[in-house]
């Protein structure tokens, strides 16, 4: 199953942090923050997988020892865009590369949703970036990959706002991915 | 009302949606963001945060000031700020009637709220009022609150109305496949709130039309075959017909090709799903799947230029991969892979190399022979030199599961040069590995030895303390090793080595220093200074181990007592405790009047009990557990085959696995025992877990058994009994007709559905029980149609062998959806005496047999009268069913016309049986009385006992 959802930005600020296995807020700061740093440290050339480190994995799981699944985090897949990384946090079970086109795919939504969304869109619409995240998984699983209908599915919850105008977005914009096929803007 | 907090106009909307936007929101986060500093971010939030406890406390506040509030709470919450206070306005907020704070109101309980948290229990009832509210919306906000923080109290309160949602017909999609994924989220946490008798319904949607209702239904399906592999079998078919369907006729919804492939998602889960079951039987299901893996296979050949078409094909590539070694029966795609594989290990791109070493690592892990891994042994041992750490970690576990006896000691000469420039994050694990290696595929004495010093001198800081431990444990089990092991540990321990090979020399010394005391360069006195040059630089620890190693020297070389008792002594006042008691006591065992009692406590150590390699344990607690089932671990076959290894990865249990080094004889039982103590306690849980499968068992109810017969089975297949074809069922929406043909001991069945009903039917569905499955063997040819029209009709052939005499007539059930699920379960006329035809015997010849057969126990006989009084039975009705039960009548034989004499020969695969018949009717009493005689006496109860019902119901039974 999917743990954890997180986008932070090149700084290394969380924009959205999204947790489908229960974890004190002490270890989820930590999670993110060690994530931040083996994340980023890592070339673009590099592949988007990476083992997660045993010493996460252990912290992480003796926080729910009473439950009778235990989804132990082992993977972390992640996505860099212009400004953005977007990471998923697994468990070994999952496919990595469906998890790489799921990232494609929330990205792609928020697009639409935002048109040319860039960072500044996530940070004054939290909530239209979680119900994105909702129409696409449900309790750490997916459940929709459909572009349209998940994109219906935000919109059915509500006006997406725009952002404020003169707020601009420069250098914030994840570039021309998403619509425009085949250009990758991200690792 | 404006924000208090001022600043609002600044930032005008381009939209005027009509929803209000919360200008306070805004100028509240345009605030945040322009804080130059760290204290004034504080300060702001501070601020904002004493704002909002006031307007809470005042009261009075309308719903869009409460949403307002508890927005700009829950961003705070984002960027880190511990909100305690406003949880309980915020949750309380899920109860507004506008759809717009109630959504708020949502988000709120699940950042601010948990499993366990306290503030759950108050919102059950407000959930529960949104379940059920007709507002779709309403619904899917209900369902993703309960998805994110439902436990125990939860599932008890609201599966069923969760589970409502899922199969209603009145739900819509969006819905539908929500709920599926929440009652998944509920049956994680607490499965026993899935009920037994959902199964057949929770199957039946995988073959929902909208793909996102059929993904994530797949999902739930996976979770709960897991742990009731037998219930929910039904789901492999589904499975199978689904992913060939999508791959191979293209029947993919418009919108879900993702990148030109159809639905990546879907097609990972379903190929999944069918790792969980062994490879099918059936050969028309078996067919299924190859065509669809080699269409995938096929598709994948084309290398798209499009980064992210190329990763969707991969993506289900890699797992097509995966079910093949899976399956491990497709010679032909395995020999494909193999080679696919050997390309993808080189490729330029990072992804590929990561992922196809890892398949490879799955394929050394199930296949038969690792010769097509080895050709590639050059590349895999570059990527242990790959610049993405990922991909080492890859390299390492391949090279790992690929090593076997011819191999081995050049693996881990690889191994351990790369160790030297390795990083520090896996250095542990690398050590591990070789050291496991090095015992496993030990063929002589001193090569264990040698690498297992070498490893520990190289790796220093990064050897567990399982690993040096082991090294001992194996030295002083095996004599062969001691003389060696000693002498090669003189050696490290003279010159300047680490810590660990003092650790290490102090015991072996201790025990094996007078195997070498003779050979030069290795006399007491000079193994005493060795060690006793160590013991400044030393930790505690290991200089407790150095002082009894020397009081096991006063044992063994009594020349060099003065030396020792000089240590001893100079310890006796150290500040350590640990280190002034030892030298305290053995100074005092040292100089005791006599030697009895050093002698006792110094004897040699017995050998260490048999018992799991710590080594293996400690491998396996580094690869995480999960409630998805793993079908393999890293290790190769051996490791695989082991299940206790296995379901070391599984459950971390720290099951037992035994010595792979010989162990002395001469161990006595008792001890072992007292010191596994271990090990009772994993039987223990062992036996637990019987239990809890043998009550799944018990109350996991088989509607295609025949204790689930639907009512007025009996009539088509009395009918079909003594007939090749006809009605076998009908009612007002459904009618099944059977067309069969024997041949020999081959039985065709083609079963022809009808829909009668005026409504498509869903999800048609049959699923075969045979209760004679050792002795009938059944083959599906093909499968019906998942939807059928009103008035239109599929069929499905399924062939029956006789293999040898059976006694029960396989049931099927056959499930359907119209609106609610509709299920049937009929017998199906496939009896013994279909597989027999009718002989031609003279009357000399008969009786000839019928004495060669003799009585009991190749004969049975009956005596019986109709069923009712009001039955009757004649001459013509007697005959006929003699004749449908495929008797040859041999008129002529009995003096008494009235008798009839019948002979037929039975055909099996493993034989033919003669098989002989005298029918006695009595017209007047209405009374029979039937004697057979066969050549293996299996065979005439059962014929007796279907010709008994039969011919008891009399002339009225027969329609």
């Amino acid at each position: 199953m999917i743990n954890a959802v997180l986008v932070f930005n090149n700084a290394g600020q969380p924009r959205l942090t999204k947790f489908y296995t229960q974890l004190e807020t002490s270890v989820q700061q930590r999670l993110i923050s060690e994530i931040f740093t083996l994340v980023s440290n890592r070339p673009n050339s590099a592949c988007n997988f990476l083992p997660l480190p045993p010493l996460l994995a252990n912290s992480s799981k003796s926080s729910t020892p009473t439950t009778p699944h235990n989804d132990t985090p082992s993977l972390v897949t992640y996505r860099h865009y212009a400004t953005l990384y977007f990471i998923i946090i697994s468990t070994s079970t999952e496919s990595p590369l469906a998890l790489l086109d799921l990232i494609q795919v929330f990205v792609q939504a928020l697009d639409g949703l935002f048109e040319n969304v860039c960072e500044l869109d996530l940070i004054f619409n939290f909530e239209t970036l979680h119900a994105t995240l909702g129409e696409l998984i449900v309790g750490g699983v997916v459940v929709e990959t459909q572009l349209d209908k998940v994109i219906e599915g935000v919109k059915a919850q509500g006006t997406v706002a725009k952002r404020p105008v003169n707020e601009g977005k420069s250098g914030m914009s994840f570039g021309g991915f998403g619509r425009g096929d085949g250009v990758w803007a991200g690792r | 009302m404006a924000s208090g907090t001022g600043g609002g106009g600044l930032f005008g909307r381009s939209n005027s949606g009509n929803v209000p936007t919360m200008r306070g929101l805004v100028s509240f986060i345009a605030d945040l963001r322009n804080a130059r500093a760290r204290e004034l971010e504080e300060k702001r939030i501070n601020k904002e945060l004493a704002n909002i406890r006031q307007k809470f406390r005042d009261g009075g506040l309308n719903g869009y000031q409460k949403k307002k509030y508890v927005c700009k709470l829950l961003y705070i919450y984002i960027l880190g700020w511990n909100v305690d206070f406003g949880h309980l306005e915020a949750v309380n907020l899920i109860s507004a009637t506008k759809y717009s704070e109630k959504q708020i109101g949502y988000l709120a309980v699940t950042l601010f709220l948990h499993e366990e948290h306290e503030l759950l229990h108050l919102v059950v009832n407000s959930i529960r009022k949104d379940l059920l509210d007709h507002n779709e919306l309403n619904n899917c906000l209900a369902l993703h609150a309960i998805a994110n923080v439902g436990g125990k109290e939860m599932g008890e309160a609201l599966s069923s109305d969760v589970h409502r949602l899922l199969i209603s017909p009145a739900s819509k999609a969006f819905v539908k496949k929500k709920a599926a994924l929440t009652l998944l989220r509920l049956y994680r946490k607490y499965p026993s709130i899935v009920q037994n008798e959902w199964a057949e319904r929770i199957i039946s949607l995988m073959d929902d039309p909208d793909m996102g209702v059929a993904l994530s239904v797949t999902s739930l399906v996976m979770a709960l075959v897991q742990d009731n592999q037998e219930q929910y079998k039904g789901s492999y078919v589904k499975a199978a017909n689904r992913l060939k369907r999508i791959v191979v006729d293209n029947e993919c919804a418009e919108g879900y090709y993702y990148y030109k492939v159809p639905c990546p998602w879907i097609q990972v889960k379903l190929i999944r799903l069918l790792q969980y079951y062994p490879p099918p039987e059936d050969s028309h299901i078996r067919k299924l799947i190859r065509e669809a893996l080699q269409k995938i296979m096929d598709s994948a050949l084309e290398m798209p230029k499009n980064v992210q078409q190329n990763n969707a094909q991969n993506a289900v590539l890699f797992e097509a991969i995966n079910l093949v070694i899976h399956l491990d029966t497709e010679q032909d795609l395995m020999v494909q892979i193999s080679t696919r594989l050997g390309k993808f290990i080189a490729s330029r791109e990072t992804n590929v190399r990561y992922l196809g070493l890892e398949a490879m690592t799955h394929l050394a892990a199930r296949a038969e022979t690792l010769d097509p891994i080895k050709k590639h042994q050059s590349i895999i041992i570059g990527s242990l030199k790959d610049r993405d750490i990922s991909v080492r970690r890859q390299g390492l576990d391949l090279l790992y599961s690929m090593c076997d006896p011819t191999n081995a000691q050049a693996v881990v000469q690889e191994l351990l040069r790369y160790l030297q420039s390795a990083d520090y994050a896996i250095r542990e694990e690398m050590v591990l590995k070789i050291a496991i290696l090095t015992e496993k595929y030990a063929t002589d004495v001193q090569w264990y030895v040698d690498i297992s010093l070498r490893l520990i001198a190289m790796a220093g800081d990064h050897v567990s303390d399982e690993v040096w431990q082991r090294v001992i444990q194996i030295v002083t089990n095996n004599e062969e090793l001691q003389i060696y092991a000693a002498q090669n540990i003189l050696q490290y321990v003279k010159s300047d080595c680490h810590e660990t090979l003092v650790k290490i020399g102090a015991y072996l010394l201790g025990e094996f220093g007078h195997l070498i005391a003779d050979t030069k360069g290795c006399s007491p006195i000079e193994q005493f200074l060795a060690l006793n040059a160590k013991m400044r630089g030393c930790s505690s620890s290991t200089r407790a181990i150095l002082l009894s190693s020397f009081v096991k020297f006063v044992n063994l070389f009594p020349e060099i007592k003065p030396q020792l008792l000089q240590v001893f002594r100079a310890y006796s006042h150290s500040l350590d405790s640990e280190l002034q008691q030892r030298a305290c006591e053995y100074l005092a065992l040292a100089t005791m009047p006599t030697d009895d009692l050093l002698r006792t406590v110094c004897d040699e150590m017995p050998p260490f009990p048999e018992r799991t390699s710590a080594l293996l344990s400690r491998l396996h607690q580094k690869h995480a557990t999960t409630s998805d089932k793993r079908t393999w671990v890293v290790g190769g076959k051996d490791a695989n085959a082991d299940p206790k290894e296995f379901s070391l990865v599984r459950s971390n249990t720290g099951l037992k696995r035994s010595f792979t080094e010989p162990v002395r004889k001469d161990r006595t039982p008792g001890a072992a025992n007292g010191t596994n103590g271990v090990n009772t306690l994993s039987s223990d849980l062992a036996g637990l877990d019987m239990n809890i499968d043998t009550n799944k068992v018990l109350k996991a109810p088989n509607l295609a058994s025949a204790a689930h017969l639907s009512p007025d089975w009996e009539i088509g297949y009395n009918r079909l009994l003594l007939r090749a074809e006809g009605v076998l069922y009908e009612d007002a929406q459904i009618q099944i007709g059977l067309r069969t043909e024997y041949r020999g001991q081959l039985g065709c069945l083609i079963f022809y559905f009808t829909n009668r009903s005026s409504f498509p039917m869903g999800s048609f569905t049959t699923t075969l029980d045979n209760r004679s499955a050792e002795q009938l063997k059944t083959d599906i040819k093909g499968l019906p149609d998942t939807t059928i029209a009103p008035d239109g009709q599929t069929q499905q052939t399924i062939m029956f062998e006789a293999k040898n005499v059976f006694a029960n007539p396989p049931t099927i059930r056959v499930s359907y959806l119209a609106g609610a699920l509709q299920g049937l379960t009929l017998q199906l006329p496939v009896y013994l005496h279909k597989y027999m035809d009718p002989a031609e015997l003279s009357a000399e010849d008969f009786f000839k047999r019928w004495k060669q057969i003799g009585g009991a126990p190749r004969e049975a006989q009956r005596i019986f009268g109709l069923r009712n009084k009001n039955y009757t039975m004649n001459m013509g009705f007697v005959r006929k069913v003699v004749q449908g039960f495929r008797w040859g009548i041999l008129d002529g034989v009995d003096p008494n016309a009235k008798n009839i004499v019948g002979a037929t020969v039975l055909h099996t695969t493993e034989g033919k049986f003669g098989c002989l018949l005298r029918l006695e009717p009595n017209f007047d009493t209405h009374m029979y009385r039937i004697t057979i005689r066969a050549t293996d006496e299996a065979v005439p109860p059962i014929l007796i006992k279907a010709m008994e019902e039969r011919l008891a119901q009399g002339v009225e039974g027969l329609s």
